[in-house]
C-alpha cells in the first residue's frame, strides 16, 4: 500500500529547474563517459545503463533471486493444494510426507531468497547512489563555476542528493520491475493450468477492474497540487517575515507576523482533508475490487468443485493464484519507481553532460614575473557580448585597477584573467603560456582570487584561510590575516583561529577580510581581487591596500575596484566601457578626463548599494 | 546505540500521548470503522469455509454461492469502513500537521527576531519538507498499525470460530515472528537515524560546495573537496549497508510470522482432521493466513521500519528541543524579541516635540568574553533634535541604534528614553511602536495591500489613522509615484517585484506615518539615490519628534543638527563645522565619501574630547572600542 498521498514537488524533483541552458552555452551533447559513447540514446538512459553496468553482477543476482523467489511463490499453491488433497484423501494422508517437506522447503526458500534479495537490494542502491554522487561531484568540480552557473546551488544539491539517490535505485528497480511481472503472470498461467474456466473468469474481470480503479483514482493530482499551492504561499509569507526579521524585532510584532503567516492554515487543512478523501477513495477501490474478483473465481471454482471437476486442493490453489495474479497492480508501482528513477537520472545526467573544462600539461617558466596578456578576448554572457576584442598587457609585478560602470565587463575580465571562465574568442597568457594549456595544479598555485562575497571552507577559521591548493604554515596564515585586517577580529573570537566557522557569525566585511586573507596566504604570481574590499570601510580598505603592496608576496595584482582611492593606488588603470578597453593609463592622467571622473560619480551610489545589498556571489 | 534510538522516543512520548488523549473521539471513531474492517476479514474467511462445507462440498451449489455473496457483501462493507477510516485519519493527521506548522513558524520567527543577522531560510525547508514528511509518515503508521491490529483480530476471531485448535497451530509462530520483528525495531531505528544523519551531512557539504564552487576552483582545492565529500559518501554507504542487513533480518521475521503458520497448518492437518476440523474450515484458515494476515504483516513490517523511524527523527527535530508542550500547541512559546521583563515605573509625560534620549556610561559587548563595542558612552539627544551618526562600517553604529530602541540591554550604564529605561516591550505591555520606531537597512514589505504595509507601525490599527495622514506621509517621503504605479493604496503589493529602494521607500513611509515621538533610521535609505535620500531625510526632519539617523552617505551630515562620529577608540559629537575642525577622522570620512581627493592618508588614531552640545549632559570622555567581532552586524 502506498502511504504517500502527496507528491513532494518542493524538493525540485519535478524535472523543471526553470533556468535551462544559457543560450550561449555550447549545446553539443557529450556522453556521461566524456563523449566516449556515441549512441543516439537519451542521456538519462545512458546514465541508467551505466549505473546498471556498474552494478551488473549485483543486478543480475537480484534478478535471479527474485526470479527464484517468484518461482517458489508460484509453485507453492499447487504443491499446497496437492498436499491438502493428499491429507484430505481417504487414506488419511498417506504419502503426503514428501509433499509436506516440499511445501516447507518452498516456504523456507521463498523467505530466505527474499531476505537475501532485500539485503542485496539495499546495498546495491547504496552502491550505485554513491557511484553517481562521486561522479556527479567530480564532474561538477571539473565543469567549473562558469558553466555550472546555469544551475542554482540548491538545484545542484538536489541533483547530487535526492536525484542521485533515486537514480541510484534504478538497477534494483529494473530487477524489481522485471521480476514483479513474473509472479502475477506466472500465477495467471498456473491458474489456467489448474482450470481454464477460472482463468477465463479472471481475465474477464480484469478490464472492469482497471476501469473502476481509474475512476477511483481521478482527481488525486488536482487535490495534491492545490494543497501544495497553499503550502507554498504559507512558506512564501514566512520567507518574507524572516527577511524582515530586524523590522519585526524592532516593532515587536512577532505575534502579528505569526498570525499573518498562518492565516491560510485553515485552508491548508481543508485541502489536506480533501487529499485524504481522494486518496481514501482510491484505496477503497482496490480494497474492494480485488477481493471481489478473487471471490468470483472462487464462486466458479466452487461450482466446478461441486461438479467434481476440481479438488479442494485445486480450488485452494486457484483461489491463491487469482489473488497473486490480481497483484499485477503492484507492477505499476515498480514501473513508476523506474519512471521516477529515470526522471531523476535525467536531472543528474543534465549535470554530467555539461562539458568539463579542459586543461593542458604545461608549466610556467620558473623566472616569470606574472606578465598577463589578453589577446582579442571576447566574452558572451546570457547572449550578450560583455567583452569585445579586449587586448591588454599587464607587465609582471604591477598593480592594475580595472574600473568602469556596472555592466562594463569588469568581473568577466577578472574571471577570464585567472581562468575561472574561458573567453568565447581570444587567448589569455600568463608569462607567455596560454592559461588553457597549463597544468591545473600549477595554474592554481600561481593564480589566486579574492571575491566580494567569498565562500569559506574548512572546519575552523584558521582552516578557512589555509584552504587552497596547498596548506600554508600557521604563521603564514596569521600573517596573511594580519595583512587582510582580519587578525584582530579573529583573535576576539571565542577560540581565535580554532573557532569553528559555524560558531563565528561573520559580517560582510569580516567575510571579505577572511577571503582576502585566504588569497594572501596562497599568493602566487597573479592575484585577482574582484570587488574584494567593497564592504570594508575606507580606513580598513586603505590599510589592506597598503599591506597588499608591502606584506603580500610580490606579483601582479588585478583589482576590480569601485573606489577612487583603489584606482589612485594602482600603477595602472584599465578603464572598461561597454565591454571594450576605453583607456589604459595611470589614474592621475585619466583623472583629467570628465568621462573617467563620471565613472566614479556613478559608482559611488552603486558601490554603496552593492556593499550592503550583498549581490549574488555568482 | 539502542539508548540513542530510544532517546527521542522517550522525549516525544508524553506529548504524543497528550496529543492522542485530546483526540479521544477521533480515535474512537477510527476504532469503530476499523472494527467494521475486522468484521470484513472475519466474514470473508468464514464465508469461504461455509461455502465449501455447506455448499460446494455438500453438493449444494446455491448455498455455496450464497455464502460467497455474504463474503462479497462483507467486502463492500469493508470498503465503506475504509472510507470512514480515512475521514478519521484526516482528523488525526491534519491537526498534527497544523500543530507542527504552527510550531515551526513560531520557532522560526522567534529565532529570527532574537538574532536577525542569522535568520535564514532553512526554516522554510523545515516548514514544507519536514512537516510533510511527518504528516505522511504518521498517516502511514496509523493506517498500517491499525489495519494490522484489526485484521489480525478479525482473522484470529475467524480461526477461533471455525475451530479452536486452529488457533493453537497459528498463534505460536505468529507471536514468535512478531516478537522477532519487535526486536529488530530498536536497532533498525538506530541505523535509520544514522543513515538520515549521514545523508543530511552529505547534503550540507554538497550545498556548501555548490554555493562556493567558484571559490573551490579559484583555490585549486577540487581534490581536497572531493576527498572530503567522499568520506561522507562512504559513511552513508556504510549506514545503508547496516540498514540493509536489518531489512533482511526483518524479512526473516516476516517469514516466521506469516509463512510458518501455513506450513504448520499443513503439518497439523491430520491431527486437526481427527479433531473434527472440516475441509472448509482448513480452506477458511488458509484464506485468513494468506489473504488477510500475510499482506497486513507485510505492510506492517515495511512501514514500521522506515516510516516509524522517519517520523520519530523528524518529529524530534521539529519539536524535540522546543519548549515542552503539546504537539499541536505552540501558542505558549512565543515572545517578542528583546530584553527581559524588568519592573518599570509608570510612563512619564511625553514631550510632544519628541523624546529625550540619554545614554549614561553605556558599555555594551556581545558576550561576556567579547571586547565591548561601546565603552562608557554618554550622549544626550534633546527632544526634536536631528542627530546623524557616522563612522566606519562595523564600528557599532547599529548597536547604538539597537540600544536606544531597547532591543539590546547595556552591560553597564543606562539608556533612558524620556527618563525611562529603553525596553523592547513597553512598560504598559503595549506595542513598542507607540514610543519609537526603528527602521533597519533591510526594509520589510509583506504581501498585502500597500495600506496594510503603511499601517504596520500604527499600534491602533487603521481606524486610528486619518486618510489625510496617510496621504501626507506618502507625499512627504516621495512614495507617490510608486503608489500610483502599483495601482493605489489598496492594491496588493508583491515584495518580490519591488526593488530594494522601493521597499525602503515603503518602510520610510510607514515610519513617517507612525505616531512614535522617536524615529531611528539605521541606514534605512541606503538603496535610494542621493536625491531621494535627501528628500526622505528632510521629510523626517520636518516631522515632529526626535530623529536619529545612522548615515549611509556622508551627505546626511549636512541635514543634521548635530553629528556623532564613532571610531575604534572614541566618539565625538558636535556640529558639522566644529567637527571638521576638531576630528581628523571626520574630515577623512567626509573627504573619502565625497570622493574629492583620492588616496590621502587616514586611519591614525583620533583622540579628541567628546564634543557636547552646549548645555548638554555632564561632560566626560566617551570611549568606543574597536569594532567587535560582531560589530558590523548591528543588532542581534
Amino acid at each position: 500500500m502506498a502511504i504517500h498521498p502527496t507528491v513532494h514537488g518542493t524538493d525540485g524533483t519535478d524535472g523543471t529547474d526553470g533556468t535551462g541552458g544559457a543560450p550561449d552555452e555550447p549545446t553539443e551533447p557529450q556522453g556521461p563517459e566524456g563523449g566516449g559513447e556515441r549512441s543516439g540514446r537519451d542521456p538519462a538512459d545512458r546514465l541508467l545503463l551505466a549505473a546498471v553496468r556498474h552494478s551488473a553482477g549485483r543486478t543480475t543476482a537480484i534478478c535471479l533471486l527474485n526470479t527464484a523467489s517468484a518461482a517458489a511463490t508460484i509453485a507453492l499453491p499447487a504443491v499446497l493444494g496437492h498436499t491438502l488433497d493428499l491429507l484430505l484423501g481417504r487414506d488419511g494422508g498417506g504419502g503426503a510426507g514428501p509433499w509436506l517437506a516440499l511445501c516447507a522447503a518452498l516456504v523456507a526458500a521463498e523467505v530466505l531468497l527474499d531476505a537475501v534479495a532485500a539485503l542485496l537490494t539495499g546495498t546495491t542502491v547504496a552502491r550505485s547512489t554513491a557511484w553517481l554522487r562521486r561522479r556527479g561531484l567530480d564532474h561538477l568540480l571539473a565543469v567549473g563555476p562558469r558553466r555550472a552557473a546555469r544551475f542554482a546551488p540548491g538545484d545542484l544539491v538536489t541533483r547530487l542528493t535526492g536525484n542521485a539517490a533515486e537514480a541510484g535505485g534504478a538497477p534494483a528497480a529494473v530487477a524489481g520491475a522485471l521480476t514483479s511481472l513474473l509472479t502475477p503472470l506466472g500465477a495467471l498461467i498456473a491458474l489456467a493450468v489448474t482450470d481454464l474456466w477460472l482463468a477465463a473468469v479472471f481475465c474477464a474481470g480484469v478490464p472492469l477492474l482497471v476501469l473502476l480503479l481509474r475512476a477511483f483514482a481521478r482527481g488525486s493530482s488536482d487535490s495534491v497540487s492545490r494543497y501544495q499551492r497553499v503550502q507554498g504561499e504559507i512558506a512564501g509569507h514566512l520567507v518574507e517575515a524572516l527577511a524582515g526579521a530586524r523590522t519585526v524585532a524592532a516593532a515587536g510584532t512577532v505575534d502579528r507576523e505569526r498570525a499573518r503567516v498562518l492565516a491560510r492554515l485553515p485552508e491548508l487543512s481543508a485541502q489536506g482533508r480533501r487529499t485524504w478523501r481522494v486518496y481514501g477513495r482510491a484505496v477503497v477501490g482496490s480494497g474492494v475490487l480485488v477481493p471481489l474478483l478473487t471471490l468470483a473465481v472462487l464462486a466458479v471454482g466452487g461450482m466446478r468443485l461441486a461438479a467434481g471437476q476440481l479438488s479442494v486442493g485445486e480450488l485452494l490453489a486457484a483461489f491463491r493464484y487469482a489473488s497473486l495474479a490480481a497483484g499485477i497492480g503492484g507492477v505499476t508501482s515498480q514501473v513508476s519507481a523506474l519512471v521516477r528513477s529515470r526522471a531523476a537520472a535525467r536531472r543528474t545526467a543534465e549535470l554530467l553532460t555539461v562539458p568539463r573544462t579542459g586543461h593542458g600539461r604545461r608549466s610556467l617558466p620558473p623566472d616569470g614575473t606574472g606578465r598577463l596578456e589578453l589577446r582579442g578576448v571576447t566574452a558572451v554572457r546570457g547572449g550578450r557580448t560583455v567583452l569585445t576584442d579586449v587586448d591588454l598587457t599587464v607587465p609582471g609585478g604591477t598593480t592594475v585597477a580595472v574600473v568602469g560602470r556596472s555592466g562594463s565587463g569588469k568581473s568577466t575580465l577578472a574571471a577570464i584573467a585567472g581562468r575561472l571562465a574561458d573567453p568565447e574568442e581570444g587567448r589569455v597568457l600568463l608569462d607567455g603560456v596560454p592559461l588553457d594549456g597549463l597544468d591545473p595544479a600549477k595554474l592554481r598555485r600561481e593564480v589566486g582570487y579574492a571575491f566580494e562575497r567569498p565562500a569559506l571552507f574548512g572546519s575552523s577559521v584558521g582552516e578557512a584561510v589555509a584552504f587552497g591548493a596547498y596548506e600554508p604554515e600557521p604563521e603564514a596564515v596569521e600573517a596573511a590575516a594580519r595583512a587582510a585586517g582580519a587578525d584582530a577580529f579573529v583573535r576576539r573570537l571565542p577560540a581565535g583561529y580554532a573557532t569553528a566557522l559555524a560558531d563565528a557569525p561573520l559580517s560582510g566585511g569580516e567575510l571579505q577580510r577572511l577571503g582576502l586573507a585566504r588569497a594572501f596566504a596562497h599568493a602566487g604570481r597573479l592575484l585577482v581581487l574582484d570587488d574584494a574590499t567593497s564592504s570594508l570601510d575606507s580606513v580598513t580598505e586603505l590599510q589592506v591596500g597598503r599591506a597588499l603592496t608591502d606584506q603580500v608576496r610580490a606579483g601582479t595584482r588585478l583589482i576590480v575596484a569601485h573606489r577612487v582611492s583603489s584606482a589612485a593606488r594602482a600603477d595602472l588603470v584599465v578603464w572598461l566601457e561597454g565591454g571594450r578597453v576605453r583607456a589604459v593609463g595611470p589614474h592621475t592622467a585619466l583623472w583629467e578626463l570628465p568621462d573617467y571622473r563620471a565613472v566614479f560619480a556613478a559608482e559611488e551610489t552603486r558601490a554603496a548599494d552593492a556593499g550592503t545589498a550583498g549581490e549574488g556571489a555568482r | 546505540m539502542s539508548r540513542r534510538a530510544r532517546g527521542p522516543a522517550r522525549r516525544l512520548l508524553p506529548r504524543a500521548l497528550r496529543f492522542l488523549r485530546n483526540r479521544g473521539r477521533v480515535l474512537l471513531l477510527l476504532g469503530g470503522w476499523s472494527l467494521l474492517e475486522s468484521a470484513q476479514t472475519f466474514l470473508i474467511g468464514y464465508g469461504v469455509a461455509q461455502a465449501l462445507d455447506r455448499g460446494f462440498l455438500a453438493g449444494r451449489v446455491g448455498t455455496g454461492l450464497l455464502w460467497l455473496v455474504v463474503a462479497a457483501a462483507a467486502t463492500a462493507l469493508g470498503g465503506l469502513a475504509t472510507r470512514g477510516v480515512f475521514r478519521g485519519l484526516a482528523d488525526l493527521v491534519e491537526p498534527l500537521r497544523d500543530g507542527l506548522l504552527r510550531r515551526v513558524v513560531a520557532r522560526a520567527l522567534r529565532e529570527a527576531v532574537a538574532d536577525p543577522a542569522r535568520a535564514d531560510a532553512s526554516a522554510v525547508s523545515r516548514l514544507t519538507h519536514q512537516t510533510e514528511l511527518a504528516r505522511d509518515s504518521f498517516a502511514g503508521l496509523v493506517l498500517v498499525l491499525r489495519s494490522f491490529v484489526f485484521t489480525a483480530a478479525g482473522a484470529l476471531a475467524g480461526l477461533a470460530s471455525l475451530a479452536l485448535p486452529l488457533l493453537l497451530v497459528v498463534l505460536p509462530p505468529l507471536v514468535l515472528g512478531l516478537v522477532l520483528f519487535t526486536a529488530t525495531l530498536v536497532p533498525m531505528a538506530a541505523r535509520q537515524r544514522e543513515f538520515l544523519g549521514a545523508d543530511e551531512a552529505l547534503s550540507t557539504r554538497y550545498g556548501a560546495v555548490a554555493a562556493g564552487l567558484r571559490d573551490v576552483v579559484a583555490c585549486g582545492a577540487e581534490r581536497r573537496v572531493a576527498a572530503g565529500a567522499d568520506e561522507l559518501v562512504d559513511a552513508e554507504v556504510r549506514a545503508a549497508r547496516a540498514l540493509a542487513r536489518w531489512a533482511a533480518a526483518r524479512t526473516l521475521a516476516l517469514g516466521v510470522a506469516g509463512h510458518l503458520p501455513v506450513v504448520l497448518l499443513l503439518v497439523a492437518t491430520p491431527w486437526l482432521l481427527d479433531g473434527g476440523v472440516t475441509a472448509g474450515a482448513l480452506l477458511g484458515a488458509l484464506t485468513y493466513l494468506t489473504q488477510s494476515l500475510l499482506p497486513a504483516l507485510h505492510t506492517l513490517m515495511n512501514a514500521l521500519g522506515a516510516a516509524g523511524t522517519r517520523l520519530l527523527v523528524v518529529l524530534d527535530r521539529l519539536v524535540g528541543d522546543g519548549p515542552d508542550g503539546d504537539l499541536e500547541d505552540a501558542s505558549a512559546d512565543v515572545r517578542g524579541g528583546g530584553a527581559g521583563t524588568v519592573p518599570l515605573p509608570a510612563p512619564a509625560a511625553r514631550s510632544t516635540a519628541g523624546s529625550r534620549v540619554e545614554l549614561r556610561s553605556v558599555t555594551f559587548a556581545y558576550g561576556p568574553a567579547a571586547q565591548p563595542v561601546l565603552h562608557g558612552v554618554d550622549l544626550v539627544v534633546e527632544p526634536g533634535e536631528h542627530l546623524v551618526v557616522v563612522g566606519p562600517s562595523g564600528i557599532g553604529k547599529s548597536t547604538l541604534a539597537a540600544l536606544i530602541a531597547g532591543l539590546l540591554t547595556p552591560c553597564e550604564g543606562l539608556v533612558l528614553v524620556d527618563g525611562e529605561p529603553a525596553t523592547a516591550s513597553g512598560p504598559a505591555g503595549g506595542e513598542p511602536a507607540r514610543r519609537r520606531v526603528l527602521i533597519p537597512q533591510q526594509a520589510y514589505v509583506f504581501t498585502g495591500t500597500l495600506r496594510e504595509n503603511l499601517h504596520y507601525l500604527c499600534p491602533g490599527g487603521p481606524e486610528e489613522v486619518p486618510e489625510e495622514a496617510v496621504a501626507a506621509s506618502v507625499a512627504a517621503v516621495g512614495l507617490g509615484p510608486l503608489v500610483e504605479r502599483l495601482g493605489g493604496l489598496d492594491a496588493t503589493v508583491d515584495p518580490a517585484v519591488l526593488s530594494q529602494g522601493e521597499r525602503q521607500l515603503i518602510a520610510l513611509g510607514r515610519a513617517h506615518l507612525s505616531p512614535a515621538p522617536l524615529v531611528l533610521l539605521d541606514e534605512a535609505t541606503c538603496h535610494l539615490d542621493p536625491a531621494a535620500e535627501a528628500r526622505a531625510e528632510r521629510a523626517f526632519a520636518d516631522r515632529p519628534g526626535t530623529l536619529v539617523v545612522i548615515a549611509h552617505r556622508i551627505d546626511s551630515v549636512h541635514r543634521a543638527d548635530r553629528v556623532l562620529v564613532m571610531d575604534g577608540a572614541h566618539a565625538t559629537v558636535g556640529r558639522h563645522r566644529d567637527l571638521l575642525d576638531r576630528s581628523p577622522l571626520y574630515r577623512d570620512l567626509v573627504g573619502h565619501w565625497a570622493g574629492h581627493r583620492a588616496g590621502h592618508r587616514t586611519g591614525d588614531r583620533v583622540g579628541g574630547r567628546v564634543g557636547r552640545r552646549p548645555g548638554g549632559g555632564p561632560g566626560r570622555d566617551a570611549t568606543l572600542s574597536a569594532p567587535g567581532p560582531r560589530g558590523d552586524r548591528g543588532t542581534r
